[in-house]
């Protein structure tokens, strides 16, 4: 065999097509953010229209081809927008991007095992979730546009071309990504599961893992149970679209016909998906839970307080997610009392989360915080999630939804817990786990730029999104400008626009230091943060297998920060114990009560 | 320094000489990673079997006859759990003889289920009851959806029956390395069990 | 041209840049530290940035409440409206105070324990007793905003009975506009589906319904007497559209293949509201609330509330679809 073939063959299996979980999670990771550029870049067009309603701007000229007429979007592409917009950033860049990265880089590392459960299905979960992405931007040059009714493409509108164009090959083309891409993630989490149960290190308890580790492993499980779910939607609306069943459709006249369908209930649809839809917000929420939870302790120099009581919380809000799901349809109908019932258990779940909030702050108080950009993002995470699961509390009592259902008040409700609290989680993680992700330090300066930047702008963005739903502004409309009631509410949007803008710029950024620092950033040293998890017990220079030689066993957990002897001074001479270091005579494990 | 770096990346690189340690990984993984596999899939076909509850909804579907061939379906699939049963269980006795024959006949008669399936099929058609399409209703769409779907697990079931039937003939399976077969019994135990449930559920709520 | 130079800018910003990185990391590694070790000093510049934040959040909070809640719907203009408001009023008072003092204790405990080499972190892994505490408050806040709630919601979402005395009106949605049905005397509304579309029959009365021979089609406004429950039923032709009247708190989607209800009591005539928002053009509207193609943006209808005599006369004017 000659030299190059054999190097050809090494790069495919190395780089394309490999099956060691810290490259895998680096594809998910830039195939995540170059997603969530696209989707990015979106928002801010659409941003322009609402800022400037019906103003000519070069760049939608340049950037929308005939989706746009003398540099004015057509009003059925802005729905193609936003559409696009919120399912590339919920599953390609939330779900995938953020699970993908740091399931597949953590749960290795943190339990102790040289790779996942079987390497071969991993690499299958990027590929297809490579093939989804791609599928689905090719959907955006197709005849009659993208996919058009909105991210949760409720039939009628999105079965009939005849509604609005994108209902055409663009929705086709979505199912198709999507189909691929919940099997990608079904695929990643099957993994996971039997990663964490099965594949532990000597010593590492279920105890003893890492809250990043129960994120990661509730995620999972929440998929396994919810994505099929989707994926059966999503094959009964083929079959309405493409084969001339009724399941969702019944005693339609459009376009000056009347259907052939009859018998079928569009809630049906809203049913099935938002069974998949309420817990797919906690799959994108979770993760950054357990990054934060990881930060915030480790940067304080404290163990995270209440660590079964924030094991519990997350496993609450898992349960609870999979009963909440009509409060997406209180008005759809549906009898009231389903109605009650909604409304009882949608507000049991701000429980949990006012638990995690507490033990947050907890956690912080008292303690002595390194401030990098990682911790400032979780810091943010907190500040959000706050801001955005107090406005939970209004949408899910269900005689408060009436006046704000679909108003400008969920967007800022749904933007501020996900649009902020779980992408500032994912960028505290690229922040905190890039020394494990390239070997080298991103640079911090920027990072604090970026973050204070973003938090600023990203407040001024939405807001302003409660008052606009508060006076009664619909969401998914192209402009306001045909209400006199909501005349006054435009220069809001064009408050909102320019903050938009901003916050956009702020990300470059971002990418700028991601890219440099990937590339030639300083080199990074084993354990820059002084923390206790296995992670950072392995060699910069990544190989497959994580740790020469043997395994580390595992004494104790991951939360031994700052403990002190009788004396006051630090057990073992540092502020940080790493869970390699067995327990001393009379030591009890910190996790242990 | 290099030379010992080099001479520690080679002893505990995954890619290379640690077979053993990849065949305890498989053992160790692959029949975690199948059942939750199945409950994946339990969760699809949850979703189809709630999505006919919520369409009747109110008024009740019409009542549909249930081909008789569906009937022999269900023996017929129930016959290839125990004959698979039979044939893993041959293996664990050293019996190879038998094994490989069980393990032929679940091929056969996993092949004749989807015979009987189309039987159905073309039964219900031919008494008018359609999958799409201006003639069709919701069950007669759902009826034909759920059994269809089930025919494509199945498909895949036969796949990996296929493999596991390869790997006896070629003596491959023993007492202390059955794992793949396991894997592919659990499966296949699976499919019956859904054909089951799906049988009694289509019985009951459309017929 | 534009393009070629924003490109061109955009690579020599990416170039300045990497090479300003390099040289910081070089000038740190010259005083002997390592660039990316966050200094005692720089923590605590960000803790003090952080506690200019809580102010400004704070601060941006109560100026976006001075710009801004002026701009709020005016006073209910139903009967069940006004429960609505208040509860509203209940969540607010208890979350706004909870957003407050979280952000002052978040930002606060971040200032004060920046990192100084000359303190220990305090060792405080868990307290059943705080744990206690603060699942057991919440739980009990949201018991109260939960039976106050439901109160609420099992009285709005009740049709009017039928012996009560009340409007019946068919609303149906369809892209892009609205067409509201009116019951007539017989206090019933006719039969009606889509195959029957026909000219001026927009929404597929069955006129061979004895209940249908006196309904009236209206579209592009349509009124409600002062003080009469109204009672609707919602239809829609091809998507699903969703009826919102804000000023009514009243919402309900229009689901095809299905017919939908709500009802509420109007308290507050149009002339009456024109007064107390100071706008002698204002106009009650229904919007439509649920994507539903192109126009979604412009599917409106007037809601004119008058008294009842001059609700009768505009409806006598009405004609019936078999006139």
């Amino acid at each position: 065999m000659s030299t190059h073939q054999h190097h050809t063959k090494d790069f495919l299996f190395t780089y394309v097509f490999s099956t060691d979980h810290k490259m895998i999670s680096k594809q998910f990771l830039i195939t995540g953010f170059l997603m969530g550029f696209i989707g990015l870049i979106m928002s801010t067009l659409f941003r322009l229209q609402l800022g400037w309603p019906g103003e000519s701007f070069e760049i939608v000229e340049l950037l929308m081809g005939s989706w746009q007429e003398n540099g004015v979007m057509n009003p059925d592409k802005y729905l193609a927008l936003v559409t696009m917009h919120g399912t590339i950033m919920v599953f390609f860049l939330l779900t995938a991007g953020l699970s993908g990265t740091f399931s597949n880089l953590l749960i290795p590392l943190q339990i102790g095992a040289r790779d996942m459960a079987s390497g071969f299905l991993n690499m299958l979960s990027y590929w297809f979730f490579f093939v989804s992405s791609v599928i689905m931007l090719i959907s955006l040059f197709v005849e009659g546009g993208s996919a058009s009714a909105g991210w949760t493409i409720y039939p009628p509108l999105s079965a009939l071309p005849q509604a609005i164009p994108g209902s055409g090959a663009g929705m086709t083309l979505w199912l198709i990504a999507m189909s691929i891409f919940i099997v990608s993630s079904l695929i990643g989490s099957l993994n996971y599961i039997v990663t964490v149960f099965n594949l532990r290190t000597k010593g590492m308890s279920m105890t003893r893992l890492p809250l990043t580790i129960w994120a990661f492993l509730l995620t999972a499980v929440l998929g396994v149970l919810s994505f099929p779910v989707l994926l059966s939607a999503a094959l009964l609306l083929v079959f309405d679209r493409s084969f001339g069943t009724s399941f969702y459709l019944s005693d339609i006249y459009i376009g000056g016909q009347v259907l052939d369908h009859s018998g079928g209930s569009p809630i049906l649809f809203e049913h099935l998906f938002w069974f998949l839809g309420h817990p797919e917000v906690y799959i994108v929420l979770l993760p950054a839970l357990g990054i934060t939870s990881e930060i915030i302790s480790t940067m304080s120099r404290k163990p995270i307080f209440g660590y079964r009581a924030m094991i519990g919380s997350m496993m609450a809000i898992a349960f609870l997610s999979f009963i909440v799901w009509g409060h997406h349809m209180f008005l759809t109908g549906m009898n009231p009392f389903l109605g009650s019932v909604f409304t009882f258990t949608t507000l049991l779940i701000a429980i949990p989360s006012a638990v995690k909030v507490f033990n947050y702050l907890t956690t912080l108080w008292k303690g002595n915080i390194v401030f990098t950009p990682a911790t400032l993002f979780s810091v943010g995470l907190v500040s959000t999630f706050i801001s955005g699961g107090v406005t939970g509390l209004v949408l899910g009592n269900s005689a408060l939804d009436i006046n704000v259902h679909d108003t400008y008040f969920v967007i800022g409700h749904f933007h501020i817990v996900m649009g902020l609290s779980a992408i500032f989680g994912m960028f505290a993680g690229v922040y905190h786990w890039f020394p494990k992700l390239f070997g080298r330090m991103m640079n911090n300066k920027l990072g604090n730029v970026h973050f204070w930047f973003t938090i600023v702008c990203s407040y001024g963005v939405f807001f302003p999104m409660h008052f606009l739903g508060f006076a009664g502004v619909p969401r998914r409309y192209y402009t306001f400008s045909e209400f006199p009631m909501f005349e006054e509410m435009i220069s809001i949007n064009e408050f909102i626009s320019i903050f938009a803008i901003i916050a956009m710029l702020a990300q470059l950024v971002f990418f700028f230091n991601f890219v440099y620092s990937a590339l030639r950033g300083p080199k990074a040293p084993m354990n820059p943060w002084r923390a206790n998890s296995l992670e950072w017990t392995t060699p910069v220079e990544h190989f497959h297998g994580n740790w020469y030689g043997e395994i580390p066993t595992v004494y104790r957990w991951p939360y031994d920060y700052s403990k002190v002897d009788s004396n006051g001074d630090y057990l073992y001479g540092e502020d940080f114990i790493p869970q390699t270091t067995p327990l001393g005579e009379n030591e009890k494990d910190g996790g242990e009560h | 320094m290099k030379k010992m770096e080099e001479n520690i990346k080679q002893m505990t690189t995954l890619r290379a000489e640690n077979i053993n340690y990849k065949e305890e990984l498989k053992r160790k993984t692959s029949k975690p990673l199948i059942w939750i596999g199945i409950v994946s899939i339990i969760m699809f076909f949850g979703g189809l079997t709630s999505a006919v509850i919520v369409s009747q909804g109110g008024g009740g579907f019409l009542a549909i006859e249930m081909p008789f061939s569906f009937t022999i379906s269900t023996v017929i699939i129930v016959l290839s759990s125990v004959a698979f049963q039979f044939g893993l269980i041959s293996v664990k006795k050293g019996n190879y003889l038998a094994a490989k024959l069980s393990i032929t006949l679940t091929l056969i008669l996993g092949l004749l289920f989807i015979v009987t399936q189309y039987m159905g099929w073309t039964f219900l058609h031919d008494n008018g009851y359609y999958a799409a399409g201006k003639d069709s209703t919701q069950e007669s769409s759902f009826l034909y959806l759920l059994t269809g779907l089930h025919v494509v697990h199945l498909i895949g079931g036969l796949f990996s029956l296929l493999f596991v039937l390869v790997k006896t003939m070629k003596n491959k399976y023993s007492l202390e390395n059955i794992t793949g077969m396991q894997v592919s019994i659990i499966y296949w135990h699976f499919l019956g069990a859904l054909w089951i449930y799906l049988f009694l559920f289509l019985r009951f709520i459309i017929a | 041209m534009m393009t070629i130079v924003v490109i061109i800018t955009a690579i020599l910003i990416v170039i300045v840049g990497s090479q300003l990185l390099k040289i910081a990391e070089l000038k740190a590694k010259s005083k002997g530290e390592l660039i990316y070790e966050v200094s005692e000093k720089q923590g605590k510049s960000q803790a003090v940035i952080l506690l200019i934040f809580m102010f400004g959040l704070i601060g941006f909070f109560f100026w976006q409440m001075y710009a801004w809640y002026g701009l709020r719907l005016p006073v209910s203009a139903s009967a069940h409206g006004e429960a609505i408001d208040y509860l509203s009023d209940v969540t607010f008072l208890i979350i706004t105070p909870v957003f407050l003092l979280t952000h002052v204790v978040l930002l606060w405990f971040c200032f004060k324990y920046a990192y100084s080499s000359k303190r220990k972190a305090l060792f405080f892994s868990h307290s059943n007793k705080l744990e206690t505490v603060w699942t057991v408050a919440p739980a009990l806040v949201l018991t109260v905003l939960i039976l106050m709630g439901l109160t609420s919601w099992n009285e709005i979402m009740t049709p009017v009975p039928s012996e009560t005395e009340h409007v019946l009106i068919e609303l149906t949605g369809q892209q892009f506009n609205w067409t509201a049905r009116y019951a007539g005397d017989d206090k019933k509304l006719g039969r009606s589906h889509v195959s029957l579309i026909e000219g001026v029959n927009g929404t597929g009365v069955d006129l061979s319904d004895v209940d249908a021979k006196d309904d009236k089609l209206v579209k592009g406004e349509f009124h409600l007497p002062i003080g009469v429950p109204v009672q609707f039923v919602f239809r829609s032709l091809d998507v699903i559209h969703s009826a919102y009247l804000p000023h009514f708190r009243a919402q309900m989607n229009c689901v095809p293949g299905i017919t939908t209800q709500f009802n509420f009591t109007p308290t507050i005539t149009t002339e009456e509201m024109r007064i107390k928002v100071g706008n002698d053009e204002f106009n009650y509207v229904l919007l439509c609330n649920k994507i539903c193609g192109a126009a979604h943006y412009n599917m409106q209808m007037d809601v004119i509330v008058e008294s009842q005599e001059d609700y009768d006369k505009w409806l006598a004017e009405q004609k019936t679809l078999v006139e």
